[in-house]
């Protein structure tokens, strides 16, 4: 709860209640449709949140981010199989494994202009995708080149395998998820390297004039960044058992999380949630009732909705929400409490 | 032996086709500093519309090029005056127009799957009286359209790189891209010079859409490769710079059909990326490009 303190009571009262009401959800939510669906929200909220450290705070246009989410898929999936180590291990692995490989793609790319950061990014990550699709063996790793890896059911599966029965344990693993990373977020902006990078995403020279070094911290961004979309890989590929590069390493995945940080208000710690919630369910209701009809119709929605936000609301959906917040909501109970005469600290 | 210098020569025909769309992409960064994304799409744009006139009419589809570049420049005009400049213009002073640039992707998905909801996403191929014919030169074979192709292509960036640089309208075009402040203090109305700009960057692809209609399949997406080759090629050149792009799509073009004769065609996708990190990693300024900010 430190993290809500000085918010007014009416901010701490919503987020329990919505933090109790995410929690409940699957107690109620039968339909494993609609389940599915809320667990790809978080899950894209959680990719766009991780996307968030380098394209939010770093100031760049990462387009390749897919790349990282194939590392992690294909790292712990590819020890399971060969191996049988834990993918609870694997994830940590790949994890390094991606944050080491953000170092080694940003340490070039992050000095340049963002136009051309971000073509490096599109270059690397297509790079990756045609990479792994052209091998079908590495040493001991059986990578299938296009079929992709098909990790087998196990049935009364231990905990250590990460496999479960139904969605329920799913939903938590990935909310949970979601949360760290937000906390992470919030921790990151109101630490140093928060200050810096912002100083150094507006005006990289007057920071380094000032001796701050903006492409280390800039690094340390990626590298965050990385790992954590590594290990929303991970969590992926555990939960549908199955994946192939182009959709998992596909620049579709790449440009659908800028979409979402974009819309939502990158550089903001609800801006991803909000983008993802706004977002997925338009796709995979479309996806469900209309990809038979006209199909790609959900990618230009989500092309009109860009081009719309990004004409009347440059800072994201986040903005206007907060605004209400700010100017409507809050006031409004801050005077019914002064009418009451409630005690201040009550509602702590 | 031969079959090198064969797919060498046949390189440099396709990679002058990727030159002229690199050229009009590296027009448009060159003054507005945006990277257009979407500029495959309108390749696509411009394919079926080449695609629609040669069926509908059944006339030599080198004659779409009188009806298709016209009509692209106008779209790509109109793209820029209606859509792009509002956001634009509201991120004029930043160093770093990332706004603008993911605001092109998304005027991509909606072309690409606009044309997917309308056309289908099959390949469709049109029937003209120069289709497959072939050149035989010394036991080598090159196809018809892309000699011609070629050609035309050629003759459409020297005559780019000439009209910017001595008429009025291509100085006024190159003053922008050197300096906005002292452009618009010299008389130059900008956002004119944006949309015009970014016209003759469509008007490009408008071309490349017409020659290559004759011997390549039009398909919704069929800009993306496309997209991701000029992004590539515009590094390669120097971004900004017009010979720059086309002796990039050059290089492309070879690495490609050369590199098929050692490997899977599969795998020089990836030696093109790889080459475009190399460069980038080595000489961000690309392999012709002036000093530039980047």
């Amino acid at each position: 709860m430190k993290l809500l303190r000085g918010q007014p009571p009416i901010v701490k009262v919503l987020t329990g209640l919505l933090l109790a009401g995410l929690f409940l959800l699957p107690t109620v939510v039968s339909s494993p449709t609609l389940m599915q669906i809320l667990i790809l929200v978080i899950f894209y909220a959680y990719l766009t949140s991780s996307w968030n450290f380098v394209g939010g705070f770093a100031g760049v246009l990462p387009l390749g981010h897919a790349a990282f989410v194939g590392i992690g898929a294909y790292t712990s999936t590819l020890l399971y199989l060969t191996f049988g180590l834990s993918p609870w291990f694997g994830m940590l692995a790949g994890g390094l494994l991606a944050a080491l490989i953000g170092v080694i793609i940003g340490l070039p790319t992050l000095k340049l202009r963002g136009a051309y950061f971000a073509l490096a990014t599109i270059a690397v990550g297509e790079g990756l995708r045609v990479l792994v699709e052209n091998v079908e063996q590495v040493g001991p790793f059986a990578v299938r080149g296009p079929k992709g890896l098909l990790i087998n059911l196990v049935p009364h599966a231990p905990l250590s395998v990460f496999q479960f029965q139904g969605k329920a344990p799913y939903y938590y693993i990935i909310l949970i998820m979601l949360l760290a990373v937000l906390y992470l977020t919030q921790r990151m902006m109101n630490s140093k390297i928060g200050y810096y990078l912002a100083a150094g995403g507006e005006e990289p020279e007057a920071a380094e004039a000032l001796g701050i070094k903006v492409s280390r911290y800039k690094l340390i961004a990626m590298a965050i960044s990385c790992f954590l979309t590594a290990l929303g890989g991970t969590f992926y590929a555990q939960m549908f058992l199955y994946f192939n590069p182009k959709s998992i390493m596909g620049i579709d995945l790449s440009y659908e999380i800028a979409f979402i940080a974009l819309i939502g208000g990158r550089g903001t710690i609800l801006g991803p949630v909000l983008g993802a919630l706004l977002l997925r369910p338009v796709s995979e209701l479309t996806r469900i009732y209309l990809s038979a009809s006209l199909p790609g119709l959900h990618l230009v929605i989500y092309g009109l909705i860009l081009i719309v936000v990004m004409r009347y609301q440059p800072k994201g959906l986040v903005a206007p929400v907060k605004q209400l917040f700010e100017r409507h909501i809050i006031p409004y109970f801050d005077k019914r409490r002064a009418k009451n005469g409630a005690p201040a600290e009550e509602t702590d | 032996m031969l079959s090198i210098v064969e797919s060498l020569l046949n390189g440099i025909l396709m990679g002058s086709i990727y030159g002229l769309t690199a050229v009009g992409l590296t027009l448009i960064f060159g003054v507005m500093k945006v990277i257009n994304f979407a500029h495959g799409s309108i390749l696509m744009v411009g394919m079926f519309a080449a695609y629609w006139f040669v069926k509908l009419t059944g006339m030599n589809p080198y004659l779409a090029l009188v009806v298709v570049v016209p009509f692209l420049f106008c779209f790509g005009y109109m793209l820029q005056g209606y859509v792009i400049k509002p956001i634009f213009d509201a991120e004029k002073d930043v160093r770093e127009p990332i706004t603008v640039i993911i605001v092109t992707t998304g005027i991509w998905y909606v072309l690409d799957n606009l044309a997917m909801i309308l056309f289908g996403a099959e390949y469709r191929v049109v029937h003209t009286a120069i289709s497959g014919k072939m050149f035989e030169f010394h036991d080598m074979y090159f196809l018809w359209p892309k000699l011609i192709g070629a050609g035309i292509t050629l003759l459409c960036g020297v005559y780019l790189f000439w009209f910017l640089k001595h008429s009025k309208l291509g100085k006024a075009i190159r003053a922008t891209s050197l300096d906005r402040e002292a452009a618009t203090l010299m008389g130059i109305k900008q956002s004119q010079v944006y949309n015009i700009a970014f016209g003759l960057g469509s008007a490009c692809c408008g071309v490349a859409a017409c020659v290559l209609v004759p011997f390549y399949y039009v398909y919704p997406t069929v800009g993306v490769s496309f997209d991701l080759k000029a992004f590539v090629i515009v590094v390669l050149g120097g971004l900004g710079s017009i010979p720059g792009a086309i002796l990039g799509g050059i290089i492309i073009g070879i690495i490609e059909t050369v590199g098929a004769q050692f490997m899977a065609a599969t795998w020089t996708e990836l030696l093109i990326y790889a080459f475009f990190l190399a460069v980038l990693f080595v000489k961000p300024s690309g392999l012709f490009g002036l000093r530039q900010d980047y």
